[in-house]
């Protein structure tokens, strides 16, 4: 195993929970630990701690009355503005006990794994509790309250100077992070996800470029509903390597949402897990070739919390520690023996999708297309860019 | 839309003396990157309006001689006078209305006689975008109703049960059908699927989000 690679994990990153009927739930990081551990590919003592960010660090992103504020409601307190201002007490973002402790726990270990790749020698780092993508500097959105991708990106522009490429495959936009430094030239955000008409946050268009200074920074690649494997892969690969040459930052930090999967219960595509293995493979690559290896990858959505997330979040680990060797066993007969019976449905027992998971989609030729035409749209001013350099 | 003109209109207007030149006119426009230059008095009231297009279009070839004469003419010369302007309480889709009809791109905004604002075909268009509430964190949920009074109410009520919040809301008959409308609601909320299940209950045939029939 490689000594370059960390992972952080504590428990209390378990505790951002908002009751038992909600989608989001870190349960998801229990069952992809024990996978990992099962494998042989983690062991207790190699996990590293999180840490819980200070108020000063949320601060670097967050408004002050907006910390308070849910600081307040996470003690019972209860105002009419906390739903209506700030997005708290919604039936996406509800109150819990705990929550400000529970979110300040999952930015830390984004932190932590800033710390861990610009101060203690690691080339990698992982923290499968975080990305939160939908944080606004003044308002808890779309299950997410402190936006753990957003601090750690200010943290390391404050304290290492660093460019920061920051990635986004989960199936939602990453809209948060997107206005956070959507004037910012030094981060340059790329976004892959089902198209705004369809879902949920309802932007990242083609046309979000970046503003001010940050005009050319900000990528956005929406696809069409019930877009597949091969189209999103076409995608994802031709636009991970043209902005990473174009950008040439000092660190990638990938946000990996696990909800572009057909299972999926939130959203309408159609990947499998095939492209839960290429995502990390290019990451990893391309940190390599560019970053002399800086690369943080963190969580994010996903929804089928059996048969999609602990595979596809195992996969990260498997790639950014080199340890894919393990995927020549089947999926570890204990780990299924040890969750059958609490999920609901049957465990996948292979670490590839079997073929014919969904019917044939109807519009799959026009839906191809498309996704193409917004590919070159997307890419399009790097391609000028080049022109006008070989010119 | 009842939103009124001044709340989007321009307030920084670029503006013209009746005595400046032609070409100053188009560079001047071309600086402010801007298609429109009204033209107004010591007082600011407004005398005329020159677009970059008439401006191009009227202008003889360059290597014309008149060419040379036609740029260093007085834009009082060349503009275009009685104007047709907007005023500031005016609701967007008027002023929308007079613009297709008179196939023209801009509005000059006057208030007592004198120039207070501008909008453009671009202002509408943002204006848009933010009246169908594109710009917020939302989901889209379109639902198919009979064309009888009380149905956006009902529906309405629903989603207000779920504590949610509506970001925008637009209705029209359908295409298809006249014997029904579509609802179209922008709804603050990721995950929609409680809501679905209300209105499932309440027999409301849901347009979108779809459930593909292979979803397990």
């Amino acid at each position: 195993m490689s000594q370059e690679a960390a992972y952080i994990f504590s428990p209390e990153q378990l505790q951002y929970k908002f009751h038992n009927e909600h989608p989001f739930n870190q349960h998801r990081l229990s069952i992809t630990n024990d996978l990992l551990m099962k494998l042989g590919a983690l062991s207790p003592e190699t996990i590293l701690p999180a840490r819980k960010a200070t108020i000063d660090e949320l601060l670097l992103i967050h408004d002050e009355d907006y910390v308070q504020a849910v600081i307040g409601a996470a003690e019972g307190q209860s105002r009419s503005s906390y739903r209506t201002t700030f997005g708290i007490g919604t039936e996406d973002t509800p109150v819990f006990p705990h929550m400000h402790d529970a979110a300040a726990w999952l930015v830390g270990g984004t932190l932590a794994a800033v710390d861990y790749v610009f101060d203690n020698g690691y080339k990698h780092a992982l923290n499968l509790g975080g990305g939160l993508h939908h944080g606004f500097r003044g308002k808890a959105s779309g299950f997410c309250i402190y936006n753990d991708s957003s601090i750690a990106i200010e943290y390391i522009r404050k304290k290492y100077d660093a460019r920061v490429l920051y990635v986004d495959t989960d199936a939602h936009h990453g809209d948060g992070v997107q206005w956070a430094f959507y004037n910012d030239p030094d981060v340059c955000t790329l976004s892959f996800h089902e198209s705004g008409r369809f879902l949920f946050p309802g932007t990242g268009h083609v046309n979000e470029r970046g503003h001010g200074d940050g005009y050319g920074y900000s990528f956005n690649i929406p696809f069409e509903a019930f877009t597949e494997d091969e189209s999103w892969l076409v995608a994802y690969k031709a636009a991970m390597r043209e902005v990473t040459e174009y950008f040439k930052p000092d660190i990638i930090l990938t946000q990996n949402g696990a909800d572009a999967h057909y299972y999926d219960p939130l959203t309408h595509l159609c990947g499998t897990i095939n492209i839960f293995h290429e995502i990390p493979k290019l990451a990893h690559e391309l940190a390599h070739e560019f970053c002399d290896g800086k690369w943080i990858a963190v969580g994010g959505g996903g929804y089928d919390i059996w048969r999609v997330v602990p595979r596809a979040w195992s996969l990260i680990w498997l790639e950014m520690s080199e340890q894919k060797e393990a995927l020549k066993q089947s999926i570890p007969k204990v780990w299924l023996d040890n969750w059958q019976e609490e999920a609901p449905v049957q465990l996948p027992p292979e670490w590839y999708d079997p073929k014919g998971l969904y019917p044939m989609i109807p519009r799959k030729k026009e839906i191809e297309k498309k996704n193409e035409r917004t590919l070159l749209k997307a890419l399009k001013p790097i391609y000028d860019h080049q022109k006008k350099v070989k010119s | 839309m009842s939103v009124n003109v001044r709340d989007i209109m321009k307030k920084d207007i670029i503006v013209a003396q009746r005595n400046m030149p032609v070409s100053e006119a188009l560079d001047l426009m071309k600086t402010h990157k801007i298609r429109h230059l009204p033209i107004v008095n010591k007082q600011n009231e407004i005398l005329g309006i020159v677009s970059d297009r008439d401006l191009r279009d009227a202008a003889p070839s360059i290597f014309d001689e008149k060419h040379k004469e036609f740029i260093n003419l007085p834009v009082s010369k060349v503009m275009i006078e009685n104007v047709i302007t907007a005023l500031p309480l005016d609701f967007v889709e008027e002023s929308a209305n007079t613009m297709t009809e008179n196939q023209i791109s801009c509005l000059p905004v006057e208030e007592d006689g004198v120039l207070a604002g501008i909008i453009t075909e671009t202002d509408l268009l943002h204006t848009l975008v933010r009246l169908t509430g594109a710009a917020m964190p939302t989901s889209r949920l379109e639902i198919e109703v009979p064309n009888e009074s009380g149905q956006l109410s009902e529906v309405s009520n629903i989603i207000k049960d779920h504590q949610i919040n509506i970001q925008s809301v637009l209705v029209y008959q359908s295409f298809s059908d006249n014997t029904k409308k579509i609802l179209v609601f922008r709804v603050q909320c990721m995950d929609m699927r409680p809501l679905l299940k209300s209105l499932k209950e309440a027999n409301y045939k849901i347009i979108w989000p779809t459930e593909l029939e292979m979803k397990p």
